[in-house]
């Protein structure tokens, strides 16, 4: 395996990295399982020993396949009437999530922290899960995102459930890149779509510490929902595309890191394109076993000459935005 | 007194040390599952699909899960016979464990080119995809006629010499003893039975197939009942009184769903669409044969193939 662009400082020296770190299949114990609004919930997982090592420099985008299939349904007059029909089938696949943060505990424990929607029968299921009990995760999977020397702005923007893997950027980056400043563009449908328990207060369009997931990094965030329900009003690639107009910044000191619905990854890629700035986007497909073995989460991407799949498992989920060939450029 | 039943068993003249094989498709080329388990654990590793020229493959959504199943419309992508030549052989020759190269194609001709290229190399021999339902040439419209099965068979029963030839059926068919018996008629060694069967999913919602083949090969539990059958079927009315080994499967998760394939008449399981869920399913499933085994006192696992009562 190589090594990430995203383990080499500035300088290119190798840093934090553990050669006996090695991904696997591993039982995490729940330590919380907290709901946020009617859809949206907030699972801390701790690992230890060998899933420690493996999960504890994980970088942002990664992922972990969840095995939800044996996990008990809740009562049926807590399942979403949407979902009652779905809900009884017998789940055969593990689901790809990934993290909106990873911890090192002082025990050598690491904590995951996931934040999940609940949009079908796994995700229904894993609604039950309580402090104490188990479920298996095969990971850390995947490319998450890199960062190219000489960066001093990192601009997050997500729309909807791609959120968590920009928190953890938020994270990672203040973590080991006090160098570059993270400001995230948060987008949603509505505000009740959001995965943060946002106050119902008046949020404004300009940069503030106005969601707590990002504000505890001392991040600046901004929302935009489609509705105003909360935040600027339109699309978060729109805010993102003002906020541009009057930032007075050097594009090349610049890097967008996006995760979203790909309408949405599509449009900011032409943004960045059109600005100059670099871009790199996380992907999602239907995806079976997220090891590079079934083939299924294809990403058509620019090849030499003619267009060539790469798999979302294994090849991303993060791709140069300038790679993936979008849906209205095919 | 510990007793330790012997549960490799002889495929076609091939030793596997447990009667656990890969499913093609379902484990990469050779080395993708190596993070998790050791493929010398494994009775016989079956790579995924391989074409004389690389395949992109279809659009996506390539997959979607059903009830108990999954169905999936990848189109053989692969590399093609000349990368995996280069690049996959050398790690297959490290291997103990024998390797069956799938081979799949439009024409007879493909799949006799890509045969040529495999037969002087280590594979232990190669498996011969004729139903495959996701692609619009050869694949499945091969493995449905018996004249045609018959055919390809015997053009890569000479290609390959002396290695290996299994044959691997689609369930898609009215009777499959009878394209099953054509394959034996035309050389086949080892008979692999079933490929996934072809099936469609649909969002009622859009009123779109979930997949963007619209179409796509139903795996996973949902289908085993229906593949025992078909085991036992082809094993009373074409292999019984042959030489020629059954590898059977179709939804196999543990050990007892090996077992059933097994007394169905399988001399061997292919393990498939488990591995997604569980990459050590094919060691855990090999495990647990041997419990079974000791728990009935079976000194040989071979006696019990076809012992169906």
């Amino acid at each position: 395996m190589t090594v990430p662009e995203v383990f080499l400082s500035p300088e290119g020296m190798s840093v934090h990295q553990d050669a006996s770190a090695k991904r696997g299949r591993f039982v995490a114990e729940v330590i919380a399982n907290t709901a946020l609004n009617p859809h949206h919930y907030r699972l801390k997982l701790r690992l230890s020993g060998s899933a420690a090592k493996a999960f504890a420099d994980t970088i942002p985008g990664q992922f972990a396949q969840f095995d939800a299939a044996n996990l008990a349904l809740p009562p049926i007059e807590r399942i979403p009437p949407e979902l009652r029909e779905s809900s009884g089938r017998n789940l055969l696949l593990r689901r790809p999530l990934s993290f909106a943060g990873i911890t090192s505990e002082a025990a050598g424990d690491v904590v995951l922290e996931v934040l999940y929607c609940v949009l079908g029968p796994a995700t229904l299921r894993m609604t039950t899960l309580a402090q104490g009990d188990t479920i298996s995760v095969i990971g850390p999977l995947g490319k998450g995102y890199s960062l190219p020397a000489g960066k001093k702005l990192a601009l997050l923007v997500s729309g909807g459930m791609g959120a968590p893997p920009l928190q953890h950027m938020a994270q990672w980056l203040r973590q080991h890149h006090g160098e570059v400043e993270p400001v995230a563009f948060v987008g949603a449908r509505s505000v009740s779509e959001l995965p943060y328990s946002v106050e119902g207060s008046k949020v404004s369009g300009e940069p503030s510490l106005c969601v707590s997931e990002f504000a505890r990094y001392h991040v600046k965030s901004m929302v935009a929902t489609d509705d105003g329900s909360l935040g600027y009003k339109g699309f978060v690639t729109q805010m993102l595309a003002r906020w541009l107009d009057h930032a007075r910044l050097s594009s090349g000191d610049a890097i967008i890191y996006a995760c979203g619905p790909e309408a949405m990854m599509a449009a900011t890629a032409r943004l960045a394109s059109e600005r100059g700035i670099e871009c790199q986007v996380s992907m999602e497909r239907m995806m079976a076993c997220g090891i590079g073995l079934c083939q299924s989460c294809a990403v058509e991407c620019r090849g030499n000459g003619d267009t060539e799949y790469r798999l979302c498992c294994k090849d991303g989920p993060v791709f140069d935005a300038r790679d993936v060939v979008w849906e209205e450029g095919r | 007194m510990s007793f330790e039943p012997d549960i490799s068993v002889d495929l076609a003249g091939v030793r596997l040390a447990n009667p656990v094989v890969t499913a093609s498709g379902t484990c990469g080329y050779v080395d993708e599952l190596g993070d998790f388990v050791d493929i010398n654990s494994l009775g016989g590793f079956i790579t995924k699909s391989i074409t004389l020229k690389p395949r992109k493959g279809n659009p996506t959504p390539r997959i979607v899960e059903t009830d108990a199943g999954m169905l999936n419309a990848i189109g053989l992508a692969n590399i093609g016979v000349e990368r995996f030549v280069a690049e996959k052989l050398p790690q297959i020759e490290k291997l103990k464990v024998p390797v069956f190269a799938n081979l799949a194609g439009q024409e007879i001709a493909d799949y006799v080119a890509t045969a040529e290229r495999l037969a002087d190399t280590k594979v232990a021999g190669v498996e011969l995809n004729i139903s495959c339902p996701n692609v619009k040439a050869g694949g499945i419209t091969f493995g449905t006629d018996p004249v045609q099965v018959e055919k390809i068979t015997a053009a890569v029963r000479k290609a390959v010499g002396r290695k290996v030839l299994i044959v691997k059926l689609t369930p898609s068919v009215t009777d499959i003893a009878v394209t099953a018996a054509a394959a034996v008629n035309a050389g086949a060694d080892a008979l692999s039975l079933v490929n996934t069967f072809t099936a469609m999913a649909i969002d009622v919602e859009t009123r779109l197939p979930k997949l963007a083949n619209r179409t796509g090969g139903l795996s996973g539990p949902a289908i085993r009942p229906i593949a025992v059958y078909l085991v036992n079927k082809v094993y009373n009315e074409v292999t019984k009184n042959t030489e020629v080994p059954i590898l059977g499967g179709g939804g196999i998760r543990n050990a007892s769903d090996a077992m059933e394939f097994i007394i169905a008449g399988a001399t061997a399981v292919t393990v498939g669409t488990a591995s997604f869920v569980e990459p050590t399913a094919g060691l855990d499933i090999a495990r647990g044969i041997a419990d079974y085994c000791r728990r009935h006192r079976v000194a040989k696992l071979a006696e019990l193939v076809g012992s169906l009562r």
